[in-house]
């Protein structure tokens, strides 16, 4: 053999090795629970916080008032119990005794008091989901009372959210304008450090109330923004958990592979909205017709790989408000084109639809133009992101906007806000006294069945008139390594992270 | 005053330019800061907060104003996000870009001049057919593609590297290597498509001048006439070349940083541009229309390192 290639040769062994090394020098780690974000969260504190990948991070970091199971069932937390007063008004929270913060300080209801406040403070973006506590009051160490000003059925299920996080008061006074920084909460993970755009590293809380939790060293956030980067990672052991899964991989997942998909009901839906105050729009009969058009099926199927439930109402099966108005009409041409020959349109007429820049909502644009064609509704398609889509849904500049919603665990919160006259989402611009009542009377009710009954009545006017048109509720779509134990499906589509071990 | 420093005083003008032609971008830009942060949840209070915090209620001269006079002091503000200072941010993203950037170049260079050589001294032998052939592949083939099929090359099938993740030189240097190594390679691979071709070119010319002649006539070896007489003078237009791919590679690594997850300043950059975080653009920004300066700075040093000839 050639000897001057020897050297080269061992190089090349002593690189493979240096690789394998690495590589097993990540094995040795194993305790740490890697999860794939496709977003970078902002700021960590709950009090500012305004997308998904960071109620990722909170609930790791925070404990709630109360969580929800994997029924949506909401059940105790920092709460171990509560009772609610005949007239709905009155909420007293009996809580954990001997929890403390991560700092060392104590959680009580002192501490509640804080957060609560904290959170109606003008710059908070909890400040509307907290707006009917009129009066907060320290019974005890461990007991606190809040008084609304309303009934409000869903408040509890407010506080399984970010508005129910409880930070640490010290760490908020000590840290001011850095807390966002420097959260410091109850949780199973303490927060160690971030690389922006890249990592969130948080370490196991050694002193965890709740006992033999949390099971993991530590977890580790990594920022993947497309989505298949994150599956390649899952493939290769880098990532353990990928919060969104390729559509197109579901049904590919080989009997030998190394990790499986979670695909179960989320809260959210998708869709676009209507602008109902300016042509064309404004005429009922249109809204039909576009309705009436779409396959919602074909898209679920075509787009998404099935990973979807084709709807028809803001409530999926994960929620106690679904009813029959969720499934979706037939699709019917000559009906659509009677409804557009009322409205003095049967030449048909064409509309922009704004979307947003990911490439699946692209796709379904496109199906949505070729289902409309043939009642001779020409669709225009135009892509904003979501800063440019909001300013528009409320200067009420557009004409159709695809905006979708992650889903909150009470129906109210997914529903009033969008469809009540000049609710804060209310992009359609829409309005009617009789779907404003109803929804004020299913927040007054707090017997669930008797509210689901309202809310069918309220769809009932809804699907007729048709402000937003659902199109489908997204799944939760989790990659998951199969070395992962200990994984709970929550149907609000946050990542429980205590439970986790590998 | 000499050229060179008259060259080093025309940085300042230049930065100037370059941050105001972004500040103007960045204000014509649709799409409201106070919006994209708040997102839906946003309520009429929080948005003034936010708005007064972030001191966008000024004109737009005295936004700039602000922030030029901020510069100058040494402080390029912070995020409209986390309040973070934004030197903070640049001096954790700079390095990593710095070593992806000169990893990428030196793979490049280390392909490319052996190659090219292998391919002017041998026009019509294998190497260059072989050569040519690999360098019209790399001119051709995106390189988040060829990024992604390493990935599932070394990451996936083989499990000889990480898929994607950034470790800190300081911290774990092997973890560094072995998380680096595919994205350089990715990156550098294309340009030494470029520069391969360059170097075959400009070698091939320099190879009939009237003094390789001489040298060939003297009875020089083959390797003594091109490294020693031919290699320098062909040179002169590689490096020129070199320094202007610098620009266009800083934007390849944008694509580059985000299929491999590093965090370096071309994610950063256009994560804040989406997330409206205008400071962070703006020193960002800066820093990359540094780094291009100082690079073309140093190219023109370079020349008259390797041709005496070219005046200081």
């Amino acid at each position: 053999m050639n000897q001057s290639f020897l050297p080269l040769q061992r190089l090349f062994k002593q690189l493979v090795a240096a690789g394998l090394l690495t590589a097993t020098s990540y094995a040795a780690v194993a305790a740490t629970i890697n999860i794939s974000l496709d977003d970078d969260p902002g700021k960590l504190d709950p009090t500012q916080s305004s997308m998904i990948a960071e109620r990722m991070v909170y609930q790791s970091i925070f404990d709630k008032l109360v969580d929800l199971d994997e029924n949506g069932k909401i059940v105790p937390m920092l709460a171990q119990r509560w009772t609610i007063s005949d007239d709905q008004k009155t909420y007293t929270l009996y809580l954990q005794k001997g929890v403390k913060f991560q700092d060392g300080t104590p959680f009580n209801a002192k501490a509640v008091e804080f957060n609560l406040l904290r959170g109606q403070e003008k710059s908070s973006l909890r400040r509307n989901e907290l707006k009917y506590i009129k009066q907060i009051t320290v019974v005890d160490d461990s007991t606190v009372k809040l008084e609304l000003t309303t009934p409000f059925a869903p408040f509890m299920s407010i506080l399984t959210d970010r508005a129910g996080m409880m930070s640490s008061p010290d760490a908020v006074k000590k840290f001011g304008d850095d807390y966002v920084n420097n959260p410091v909460g109850t949780g199973p993970f303490i927060y160690k450090g971030r690389l922006k755009g890249a990592t969130i590293t948080l370490e196991k809380n050694p002193h965890y109330w709740q006992a033999g939790l949390p099971k993991a060293d530590g977890v580790t956030y990594k920022i993947m923004s497309d989505v298949n980067v994150a599956f390649n990672n899952l493939r290769s052991g880098q990532v353990d958990i990928t919060n969104r899964f390729p559509y197109k991989e579901i049904t590919n997942i080989e009997a030998g592979a190394k990790y499986a998909v979670i695909n179960k009901p989320s809260l959210g839906f998708r869709g676009f909205y209507l602008n109902t105050s300016k042509p064309p729009f404004d005429k009922k009969e249109v809204r039909e017709a576009v309705d009436i058009l779409i396959d919602r099926n074909a898209i679920a199927k075509v787009v998404y790989n099935g990973a979807v439930a084709a709807s028809h109402s803001p409530f999926s099966k994960a929620q106690f408000a679904h009813g029959d108005a969720d499934t979706p009409p037939k699709v019917d041409v000559a009906r659509a084109k009677a409804l557009l020959k009322a409205a003095g349109k049967e030449a048909g007429f064409s509309f922009k639809l704004t979307l947003p820049t990911t490439p699946y909502e692209s796709q379904v644009g496109q199906m949505i133009q070729g289902m409309l064609r043939p009642a001779g509704i020409t669709v225009t398609l135009e892509k904003a992101e979501l800063a440019t889509q909001i300013e528009s849904g409320k200067a009420g500049t557009y004409e159709g906007l695809f905006v979708g919603w992650s889903g909150r665990p009470d129906p109210d919160q997914n529903v009033y806000d969008f469809v009540v006259t000049n609710g804060s989402l209310n992009y359609s611009k829409y309005g009617t006294k009789e779907v404003d009542d109803l929804l004020q009377q299913a927040r007054l009710e707090g017997n669930e069945a008797k509210r689901k009954a309202v809310y069918d009545q309220a769809m009932q006017i809804l699907v007729k008139d048709v402000p937003y048109i659902y199109l489908n509720h997204d799944n939760v779509l989790f990659g998951i390594s199969k070395a992962v134990k200990g994984f709970r499906y929550v149907p609000d589509g946050v990542i429980r992270t205590a439970t986790l071990a590998k | 005053m000499s050229p060179l420093l008259k060259r080093i005083l025309l940085v300042i003008p230049t930065l100037l330019l370059v941050s105001m032609g972004i500040f103007s971008l960045l204000a014509i830009l649709p799409g409201d800061p106070v919006t994209a942060i708040l997102g839906l949840e946003a309520t009429p209070e929080a948005a003034l907060a936010l708005r007064a915090q972030l001191g966008l209620d000024d004109p737009l001269y005295l936004q700039y104003a602000h922030w030029l006079w901020g510069v100058l002091h040494g402080d390029l503000g912070r995020s409209f996000i986390d309040r973070t200072p934004v030197m903070d941010v640049l001096m954790q993203r700079l390095p990593v870009t710095i070593e992806l950037a000169v990893g990428s170049f030196a793979v490049g260079i280390l392909i490319a001049v052996p190659a090219g050589i292998m391919a002017a001294v041998r026009p019509r032998g294998i190497a260059n057919y072989v050569s040519t052939l690999v360098a019209l592949f790399g001119m051709s083939v995106p390189h988040f593609w060829l990024g992604m099929m390493f990935i599932i090359l070394f990451a996936v099938k083989l499990g000889w590297l990480p898929a994607s993740g950034y470790v800190p030189f300081t911290e774990d240097w092997r973890g560094n290597l072995a998380a680096m190594c595919m994205p350089m390679l990715a990156t550098g691979l294309r340009e030494s498509a470029i520069l391969m071709r360059m170097v075959r070119s400009s070698l091939l010319e320099v190879l009939n001048e009237d003094y390789i002649r001489t040298a060939f006539s003297k009875g020089l070896k083959d390797w003594q006439v091109v490294i020693g007489h031919a290699l320098r003078n062909a040179l002169i237009p590689v490096v020129t070349a070199s320094g202007l791919m610098v620009s266009v590679l800083l934007g390849g690594l944008v694509i580059t940083e985000s299929i491999f997850g590093i965090p370096g300043m071309g994610k950063m950059i256009v994560d804040a541009i989406f997330q409206r975080d205008y400071v962070m653009v703006q020193g960002g920004v800066l820093a990359a229309a540094l780094m291009v300066v100082i690079v073309n700075l140093v190219v023109d040093v370079l020349y008259t390192i390797i041709d005496p000839r070219i005046e200081k």
